[in-house]
């Protein structure tokens, strides 16, 4: 998914319409075949229903259902609830890394860079295991705590914490590199400027820094926020069972329970949720896309 | 570099000494709790796949060994997991290297009708929440047969990788100099010909940075595969998710993550030196 460059203006020369069509149109197909027709799908299948006497009408009924229903309403909660702690908890960690990794020209920048990009290199499913052996009941955190003669930690393995701490760990290098890109076009001499007229490090974090890369802030977290909002290895392994997030309920209801419209009610209500975010993804990269040389 | 000339010429040296101190306390402090919460995990599975006997509370296992490489190199799921993992990647990746070379060659190169809105129709997989879209695809694969099949998960793989595909490469056909072609073509050389001895040679780092990146990141997609393929399609992550659920043997899930995890990450490293950090953050919009 690495940046493409704008699409340059191409030659001017001899290439033929149809060609490049019938190039980009099988990959183009498959987008339309697996993305696009299965949402608008999703949306007229949970509407549009067969009543049983094989009359198609309008009803809402599976939408009513998800929205008196205590438990999926608790599911939801729970996944608004992970996804809002989760992107607060990602900036506080990741803005003072990438600070750090911009304006820090101490001799470990190199180290922490390394460190705060390798969970990208840490499948999640790992990162489950691991989180297991180090956090959990009499893990090596507990060992170390018990070395010191503290008392055990009360593990977040199989409460809501579980899937926020891996979430998190999960999201840190996107989350850095992005913050770090937007810190790019931070001037080091309005930076310098601000400190000569006698701004302190809070006053240029607030007025000079801020207000560059608020941007890259907005766009880290619409992206955190789609990944983490349906997320489901991390917290169908570490979170409880009840209530669950929207991405283990989704697929227990599709595969256990094996009702796909109640499932697919659930997606759509997950599309709702994050259309925003998800236009406002799509919106930056364009831009982004045609700002470049 | 600017910055340490314009502090040089404005700041007394004293307060730049302190910046560097402050700096580096702050960078301490940073490395700790990254190595705190980021090496010691991985550290401890390293050493629990290593391990024989490891009780609470002692600090380090009590007893090294190699004896559950073997127990769990012996295992017939392993090694079954291992096989259709290796064989799903392969196969996910040639097709999309076939379908998708081509069409990044024509987006970078061609002019054609609603090119620049088709090139960026492969976003929308990525901007939607990703389970919900997977559940949506399942409803459809429900109705073709699809569901507990090895080409319902391919499909579902193949999506996953196809903006990587796309994306990448085009990147890489447009930092080549379009002089170097049109000189080849000047002295007499064919269509192919250039794309062959010109074109191909230059971009070929950055595609193969991009097939490694697609091959490793199919190797592990386990969302798909578990909603759309298990329990008949078992690839190594659908394993390794029942070995952290059903498995008294804590070392099994430790030699198989330390057995996955390492040829990725050299891979991944691999990959990263093809396409720079900066770039690769651009990409999502930053």
């Amino acid at each position: 998914m690495a940046q493409a460059g704008s699409i340059v203006s191409p030659d001017e020369g001899n290439e033929k319409q149809p060609l490049g069509l019938l190039l980009v149109a099988i990959p183009v197909l498959l987008i339309v075949w697996l993305v696009i027709w299965p949402i608008i799908s999703a949306v007229i299948d949970t509407l549009w229903r067969s009543d049983g006497h094989g009359h198609v009408g309008f009803d809402a009924s599976s939408y009513v259902f998800f929205f008196t229903d205590t438990y999926s309403l608790n599911n939801l909660a729970l996944t608004l609830w992970t996804t809002g702690i989760c992107a607060a908890l990602l900036l506080i960690c990741c803005l003072p890394i990438a600070l750090y990794l911009r304006f820090g020209r101490g001799r470990i920048t190199g180290y922490v860079q390394t460190l705060a990009i390798l969970p990208l290199f840490v499948p999640s499913i790992i990162l489950a295991y691991a989180f297991i052996r180090v956090l959990g009941p009499n893990g090596f955190y507990d060992i170390v705590l018990h070395g010191l003669g503290l008392p055990k930690l009360r593990t977040p393995y199989l409460t809501p914490w579980g899937p926020v701490i891996g979430l998190v760990w999960d999201n840190i290098p996107l989350t850095v590199l992005i913050l770090l890109s937007g810190l790019g076009s931070v001037k080091d001499q309005a930076v310098e400027a601000a400190r000569d007229v006698g701004a302190n490090r809070l006053q240029v974090l607030r007025h000079i820094i801020m207000p560059t890369i608020s941007n890259s802030i907005l766009v880290a977290l619409s992206f955190a926020v789609l990944g983490i909002f349906s997320a489901f290895t991390l917290p169908y392994l570490l979170g409880p069972a009840s209530p669950e997030m929207m991405g283990p309920f989704m697929q227990r209801t599709f595969d256990d329970v094996n009702d796909p419209v109640a499932a697919v009610t659930q997606a759509v209500i997950s599309f709702a949720f994050c259309i925003l975010f998800g236009l406002f993804y799509v919106r930056s990269v364009a831009r982004n896309q045609g700002r470049q040389p | 570099m600017t910055a340490i000339t314009a502090t040089s010429q404005k700041a007394p040296i004293s307060s730049l000494a302190t910046i560097r101190t402050k700096a580096d306390l702050a960078g301490i402090t940073l490395a700790i709790i990254l190595t705190l919460a980021v090496i010691v995990p991985l550290l401890v599975v390293a050493l629990w796949a290593f391990s024989e006997v490891w009780r609470y509370p002692h600090l380090l296992p009590q007893q090294f060994g190699l004896r559950f490489w073997n127990q769990t190199l012996s295992r017939d799921d392993v090694w079954d997991a291992l096989g259709l993992s290796l064989r799903l990647s392969t196969v996910v990746v040639a097709v999309a290297a076939v379908i998708c070379l081509p069409a990044s060659y024509a987006f970078s190169r061609m002019r054609f009708f609603g090119r620049d809105t088709l090139f960026l129709s492969f976003l929308a997989a990525h901007a939607f929440p990703k389970f919900g879209l997977l559940v949506t695809i399942a409803a459809i694969f429900l109705r073709l047969d699809l569901i507990g099949t090895f080409w319902g998960v391919a499909l579902i793989q193949l999506v996953n990788i196809l903006m990587f595909m796309i994306w990448i490469p085009v990147a890489a056909f447009q930092a080549i100099d379009k002089r170097m072609e049109e000189a080849a073509r000047d002295v007499g050389a064919g269509p192919l010909r250039v794309f062959w001895s010109i074109t191909l040679p230059q971009a070929a780092p950055t595609i193969i940075a991009a097939l490694l990146l697609s091959f490793v990141t199919t190797f592990y997609e386990t969302d798909g595969a578990w909603l759309i393929g298990a329990p008949e399609i078992r690839t190594t992550p659908v394993l390794m998710i029942g070995f952290i659920n059903n498995e008294m043997v804590i070392q099994y899930g430790a030699v198989l993550s330390v057995l996955l995890w390492v040829p990725s990450a050299i891979a991944l490293i691999f990959a990263r030196r093809f396409i720079g950090g900066d770039a690769f953050a651009r990409g999502f919009g930053g």
